[in-house]
């Protein structure tokens, strides 16, 4: 089973196949033998690098390598979160035939309109522009209170506030779009 | 005193239920909709429903938290902190209503709750304070007097909320044309969080430590100091790392602190747990800043070098016990101590709050580890109270030792289903100025700004390695187990053994509730 695999900005090419009680792993073509094993919600990790022919199996009685426990949380279609060795891994399976994860198309068009969303549920402590109003890059446009801080949230870049969807003390829901800049 | 109610939630309902079994005393949680199922509810040996999420409906209802008080039998209520542990008509209403407040008397309270009037106590008790104004600008005043009282202070100045605390209510002025917003800001904070709007000055000491001591008064005239805790590491002025004693505190400094904070509790006339905060300058002069007339967040890194309960001597003061400390004892500090607080943050999009369900979790122990927390797999954390999910305390024989083990039980610490601050305080633990003790208040601000939005999670390739390997065995099992199982059979997904490409499954729910975690362009709109 072939995998397209980024993390950070690094991209990496994964096989894996069952290979005797372990897999037989490449990574970028080099061969890894993993001996990978459920351990309740967790997993227990143990790899060495393959001494013979790539797919050779390893027998179960030969079970050993550097150990790692992983955790895996699933956020997404492809999106991981992979905590290993007290580090927090984003990992993105990228679907067959996907040249590019989302997270690195995904930059928006930097001259259209531009929505500024809640980002999370709130309150609206203040709402600081006026439609029509023109804003520099950074300045305020509404403070938001959750979780007992207010947040001021900035106008990404300079513009012109075409809406102001909120008033002052409404309460507002995560992603709710609070002004839109064009 | 028979049974305790505690008027809070979270962790620190949880460590004082825990103060009240050892001490074979009865617990009542009270508790907010939201909080039915919370762990203090379940711990406490009854439980009373106070009202709606918000904290004025339930947490800060003095009227309910009375009745219930009344209606289980309580005779005494210790308030935690944060609410409504520094509210004098609290303090005040549990006398009237012939009931025990587990804290200083109302009067008392009120005298340091007041920063200005607790600067003129420290004043008259002979301690130094910063510069700034004595007695707070009225609602009304004009931008012109608070300009020029700031002229008169000198640039940069900190306005602060009279009624303030944890940063909250607090904002710094370098020019005037900054002034109007920041007491705007100031204002409207300290009325949401506090109900009070009262703001004054104070000159702003360039990169000064921020240290406290800890102190302890019974109803017989003993007064007990400790240790010095360091709290300079602060975020926007909310205190991350805590630690005792501090590394740039000496024995004889130790003892000129111990005896400002001990005549400042006493003009005060201050009873039970309290801290006195102060400014060191890089001089090695202290300024008086202000009383925490509560139990505080940090106190476990004063019982780790202190081998106290402070939370057990609380409940027993307030009986009438006598203290059977001394500070001879008492300001000898046994070992080290330091306490990272665990808030459910995403550190890189810059600290917005990440409320939800807790799936997984795993906390640290071993020699010289312990972990204050109140959240579970399965615990739905809220967005209506501050995000605090736990408190990791290491304690070692010195500052190194404490450090390795703060490290090492950060390593051990695991929560998932919602972003936390651990891979941020792994970070700020591995940093050079941190083993060297180097910092300032304004320390962790600076670096921060500096950083151009880089993850703080830096595993190295060869971990990444095995991460993405990870992911891509998981998902293989996955496919597996499904194609197996599936009454479709293999043709939906292909061979798993013949070098087939990895099919990835949509979940919806996990889509839905993720595109909050990704929109990365939100970075951008959110302050720093």
């Amino acid at each position: 089973m072939r995998f397209e695999v980024e993390t950070g900005r690094r991209r990496r090419t994964i096989d894996v196949q069952r290979s005797g009680g372990g897999w037989a792993v490449t990574v970028d073509g080099r061969p890894l033998i993993v001996d990978f094993a459920r351990a309740g919600d967790r997993w227990s990790m143990l790899v060495r690098k393959a001494e013979g022919a790539a797919g050779s199996a390893p027998p179960l009685t030969d079970s050993h390598g550097m150990s790692h426990e992983v955790a895996i949380e699933v956020r997404d279609q492809g999106a991981r979160l992979v905590h290993v060795d007290g580090h927090v891994v984003p990992v993105t399976l990228i679907a067959p035939g996907r040249r590019h994860s989302r997270s690195s198309s995904g930059a928006g068009d930097p001259t259209g309109p531009i929505a500024i969303v809640a980002p999370m549920p709130g309150r609206v402590v203040k709402v600081l522009v006026t439609p029509g109003a023109t804003v520099a890059a950074r300045q305020g446009l509404v403070v938001v209170e959750a979780m007992k801080m207010e947040n001021e949230l900035r106008a990404p870049r300079g513009g012109t506030v075409a809406e102001v969807r909120v008033r002052e003390g409404a309460p507002v829901d995560a992603n709710a779009v609070l002004v839109v800049i064009t | 005193m028979h049974k305790i109610l505690i008027a809070n939630r979270g962790e620190i309902a949880v460590r004082i239920i825990r103060a009240c079994r050892d001490l074979g005393l009865g617990s009542v949680a009270v508790f907010s909709e939201c909080d039915r199922q919370a762990r203090h509810v379940r711990m406490a040996d009854e439980a009373v429903a106070i009202g709606g999420n918000a904290p004025s409906d339930s947490y800060l209802r003095i009227d309910r938290i009375i009745d219930a008080a009344r209606a289980t039998g309580a005779d005494a209520i210790h308030p935690g902190y944060g609410f409504l542990s520094e509210n004098e008509g609290f303090a005040e209403a549990c006398r009237a209503a012939g009931l025990i407040f587990i804290g200083p008397a109302a009067e008392a309270v009120a005298r340091v709750g007041s920063k200005t009037t607790a600067r003129s106590i420290a004043v008259s008790a002979g301690v130094p304070v910063v510069p700034g104004t004595e007695s707070p600008f009225s609602p009304n005043a004009s931008e012109e007097a608070i300009v020029s009282a700031a002229a008169r202070i000198g640039y940069p100045v900190l306005i602060k909320a009279v009624a303030g605390g944890g940063g909250k209510g607090m904002r710094v002025v370098s020019k005037p044309d900054e002034v109007q917003s920041a007491v705007r800001q100031a204002r409207s904070e300290a009325a949401t969080a506090f109900g009070d709007a009262s703001v004054y000055l104070e000159r702003l000491v360039q990169r000064p430590r921020h240290v406290e001591i800890q102190i302890l008064a019974d109803h017989h005239g003993h007064i007990v100091p400790f240790v010095e805790r360091e709290c300079s590491i602060q975020r926007r002025h909310q205190k991350v790392v805590e630690e005792s004693p501090s590394a740039a505190v000496d024995s004889k400094l130790r003892a000129q602190l111990a005896e400002a904070a001990v005549a400042v509790a006493r003009a005060a006339d201050y009873t039970n747990a309290g801290t006195v905060e102060f400014l060191l300058d890089e001089d090695g002069r202290f300024y008086f800043l202000e009383v925490n007339a509560r139990l505080q967040v940090e106190h476990p890194v004063t019982e780790a070098v202190a081998e106290v309960d402070l939370v057990g001597w609380q409940i027993q003061i307030a009986s009438g016990a006598p203290l059977t400390l001394s500070s001879r004892d008492t300001l000898v500090p046994k070992g080290h101590a330091i306490e990272c607080r665990v808030y459910a943050e995403d550190a890189d999009l810059g600290f917005l709050p990440s409320p939800g369900r807790i799936t997984s979790l795993r906390s640290p122990s071993g020699p010289g580890v312990r972990d204050d927390g109140w959240v579970e797999p399965g615990t739905e954390v809220p967005i209506y109270y501050d995000s605090l999910l736990s408190k990791v305390i290491a304690w070692g024989e010195d500052r190194r030792q404490a450090t390795a083990r703060m490290r090492r039980a950060l390593a051990e610490y695991e929560i998932q289903g919602v972003r936390s601050t651990l891979a941020f305080s792994r970070w700020l633990l591995a940093r050079a100025e941190f083993a060297e003790a180097r910092f300032h208040t304004g320390y962790l601000d600076e670096l921060l700004q500096q950083r151009a939005g880089e993850p703080f999670d830096e595993a190295d390739p060869s971990l990444e390695e095995v991460a993405a390997l990870a992911a891509c065995l998981a998902e293989a099992v996955r496919n597996t187990a499904e194609r197996l199982t599936s009454p479709m059979g293999a043709g939906s997904t292909g061979s798993p053994m013949g070098g087939a490409t990895g099919v990835l499954r949509e979940d919806p729910e996990v889509s839905r509730a993720d595109r909050n975690w990704k929109a990365r362009a939100r970075r951008e709109s959110l302050r720093q």
